[in-house]
């Protein structure tokens, strides 16, 4: 079977969310020493492109949405084990969490799917998260940006707390901060100095390659 | 009879269970299970069904899938279980009826069957919405208790204590809640309507702990009120939203209400599976929270809003499984994705009354203008309007509300995505007078006119 073909055996996997195809290509894509890093671009990428797009037109909802995210974590560990640490193709690292005070999740659980689904390394951090949390682990595994969830006009301020935080602390150079969530709106994000802004969460992970594009390229 | 202890003591010794296997290996594949079991299908060319054994199919599928599932308690990482004999000994215990208000304003709050001529109960005003300043609060409030057809109050969220933001679980949430009630209550007065009861109490209040302090009487809460509790989406609760059940159990306020929006597109899935969980939801009132009226907003996972052909099927057919199949009150509100003074906006609250008066729903809580989001974009137009259009289809059969469903939808269902934003109140009303711009009369005697083409009789 040509490469092409291969790595299109698993992109088709993907969009299908069909788990032990997907290993099975992924398998047979190391079998084969096909490049891994074409492999991920081209087949797992591209596939969970698609897969986010199905979601955007609700094709698909969000149990298979998570379904898909995990698989494409499961082909992706087999793919890197392959390439020596220097090498590994890493989109970017992502902090997620939901604003101290507010306990809903769903909208943060489908963005850090399908920024996980992307290729990007997401820590989520759940729901009531304080803003010094989001910092701290940010620092801690070496963050690009961090996404904060709100869902409540009530808690939506927390947005601005953790942006506050990142200024008190002498960090705001250091993380770009994407905002989101039912009451989050454009003007909101630019009054408190947000980085990113999504209404979606296709649009989020739009968002969020733009952002690790602006910074590598700064 | 299940009590608020047993119910606790479950929350601390029920399965033990991590919240992404509850929701991905529980909650939705059950859900899907008892969809394909009982063959429950989504017709997008009947976003108002007229068939009844549809609604008992969707009934008998939120039973089966309730007392699989359960309720799932953050807290604890434990499922609270019930077995099917109190499930139905729940339901036949559950409020029939319930009087709210004082004075001249007190009135009762009855179930509805599909069709019927009991005019609904309409709760009106800003579904919880943010404004800017106390002032417009009060100005808001008071034009909300001025609708004639008004029966209860939904008050708008302060976002600020003398300038500064409101945060969750502080002293300012606090501070901001006993401010709400004070300025709703005055408002009231102002309308010279005192007696009206406030049936949100209270938007500012997410914490147990700022419901329980704008409980004492000196601020002006009363038993005829009525206290939302929420439902975490999916059928998840937390000792927090137990702890103010408890408190107003305690105190003998009667006026609970489980409040729970089901998330087309998350967890729930399709059109199917969001009608099979906002009947469940209700039974989780029933059982964990033993509410004595239920408020649902099944709602789009992308757009915010219920006004979309699935959810006005999702609205219709879960108001028929529970009108159909028991006496819980309940009510339906609506959220719209375009913001006020806009045709559009119009257009999608009367496809949504029209889905659910017909359906069976007891009353209306009307509405969260713009998804509630923009600070200010709401005025007591959308809410004066939303109850004339829900009195005029009293009694309405519904193939033909399903029929002016499918003549609405055409006029807004392509700018669903990106809807007109609207006007601000200030932008709408004259603040001092508290009276509409001819702008916003226009747009109201507009699609009003537009609506009695096609067939609605208004009384008002």
């Amino acid at each position: 079977m040509p490469v092409e073909e291969s790595i299109k055996r698993l992109r088709d996997a993907i969009i299908s969310c069909d788990k032990e195809l997907a290993l099975e290509a992924t398998r047979e894509i190391i079998d084969k020493g096909i490049d891994p890093i074409e492999a991920f671009e081209k087949g797992l990428v591209e596939g969970a492109r698609v897969v986010g797009d199905k979601f955007d037109r609700l094709e698909i909802f969000l149990t298979e949405l998570i379904e898909v995210a995990d698989v494409m974590k499961a082909c992706t560990d087999l793919l890197m084990s392959q390439i020596p640490k220097g090498r590994v193709p890493k989109k970017g690292t992502v902090v997620i969490g939901t604003v101290k005070g507010d306990i809903h999740e769903i909208g943060k659980n489908i963005v850090a799917s399908l920024l996980s689904a992307n290729g990007f390394d997401v820590h989520d951090l759940g729901a009531d998260v304080p803003a010094e949390k989001f910092i701290e682990e940010a620092d801690k595994v070496g963050a690009d940006i961090i996404a904060v969830s709100a869902l409540m006009t009530s808690t939506i301020g927390g947005q601005k707390d953790v942006i506050d935080y990142l200024k008190a602390t002498g960090k705001r150079k250091k993380f770009y901060v994407m905002v989101g969530g039912g009451p989050t709106t454009r003007e909101w994000a630019e009054q408190i100095g947000a980085d990113g802004y999504a209404e979606t969460a296709m649009e989020a992970v739009k968002v969020a390659l733009d952002l690790i594009q602006k910074r590598r390229s700064s | 009879m299940v009590n608020l202890l047993d119910v606790v003591d479950r929350a601390l010794t029920g399965k033990a269970c991590f919240e992404k296997e509850y929701d991905l290996n529980i909650f939705s594949s059950k859900l899907r299970e008892v969809v394909k079991e009982y063959d429950i299908k989504y017709d997008p060319d009947t976003p108002v069904p007229s068939d009844d054994s549809l609604a008992d199919d969707v009934f008998k599928a939120a039973l089966d899938f309730y007392r699989e599932v359960g309720t799932y308690c953050t807290d604890t990482g434990r499922i609270i279980k019930f077995d099917e004999d109190e499930i139905k000994e729940g339901l036949k215990t559950a409020p029939s009826e319930l009087t709210f208000g004082e004075g001249v304003d007190a009135k009762t709050l009855i179930p509805r069957k599909p069709e019927s001529k009991t005019p609904p109960w309409c709760f009106l005003g800003a579904g919880g919405a943010p404004v800017s300043s106390e002032e417009i609060f009060l100005k808001l409030v008071e034009g909300y208790a001025s609708i004639p057809l008004a029966n209860s109050i939904t008050t708008p969220a302060l976002t600020s204590v003398r300038g500064m933001r409101i945060r969750p679980g502080t002293p300012l949430e606090i501070l901001g809640t006993i401010r709400n009630v004070v300025l709703a209550r005055e408002a009231l007065r102002r309308a010279g309507r005192p007696g009206l009861p406030i049936m949100n109490a209270l938007a500012t209040a997410t914490r147990a702990v700022s419901l329980i302090t704008a409980l004492h009487p000196d601020y002006g809460l009363r038993r005829t009120d009525g206290y939302l509790i929420g439902i975490i989406a999916e059928l998840k609760t937390n000792f927090d939203l137990l702890n103010k059940v408890c408190a107003l159990q305690s105190l003998g306020y009667g006026g609970i209400c489980a409040e729970s929006g089901p998330i087309y597109g998350g967890y729930c899935g399709g059109p199917e599976g969001t009608a099979v969980a906002t009947v469940a939801s209700h039974l989780m009132g029933v059982l964990v929270y033993r509410a004595g009226w239920y408020l649902s907003f099944p709602i789009h996972i992308n757009y915010g809003s219920n006004s979309t052909p699935e959810l006005l099927w999702v609205t219709s057919v879960s108001a028929q499984a529970i009108s159909r199949n028991t006496h819980l009150l309940s009510l339906h509100l609506n959220y719209t994705a375009a913001g006020p003074c806009t045709e559009m906006c119009l257009y999608e609250i009367a496809a949504q009354r029209l889905a659910a008066i017909p359906s069976g729903v007891s009353g209306i809580e009307s509405l969260g203008t713009g998804k509630a989001t923009h600070e200010d974009y709401l005025t007591p137009m959308e809410p004066r309007f939303a109850a004339e259009v829900a009195h005029a289809v009293v009694g309405m059969k519904r193939e033909d509300a399903n029929e002016i469903v499918k003549a609405i939808l055409p006029k807004y269902i392509d700018n669903i995505a990106a809807p007109p934003v609207g006007l601000k109140y200030q932008e709408c009303y004259d603040v001092k007078t508290g009276e509409p711009s001819k702008r916003c009369l226009e747009v109201y005697s507009k699609v009003k006119r537009e609506l009695e083409d096609l067939g609605l009789e208004f009384k008002c």
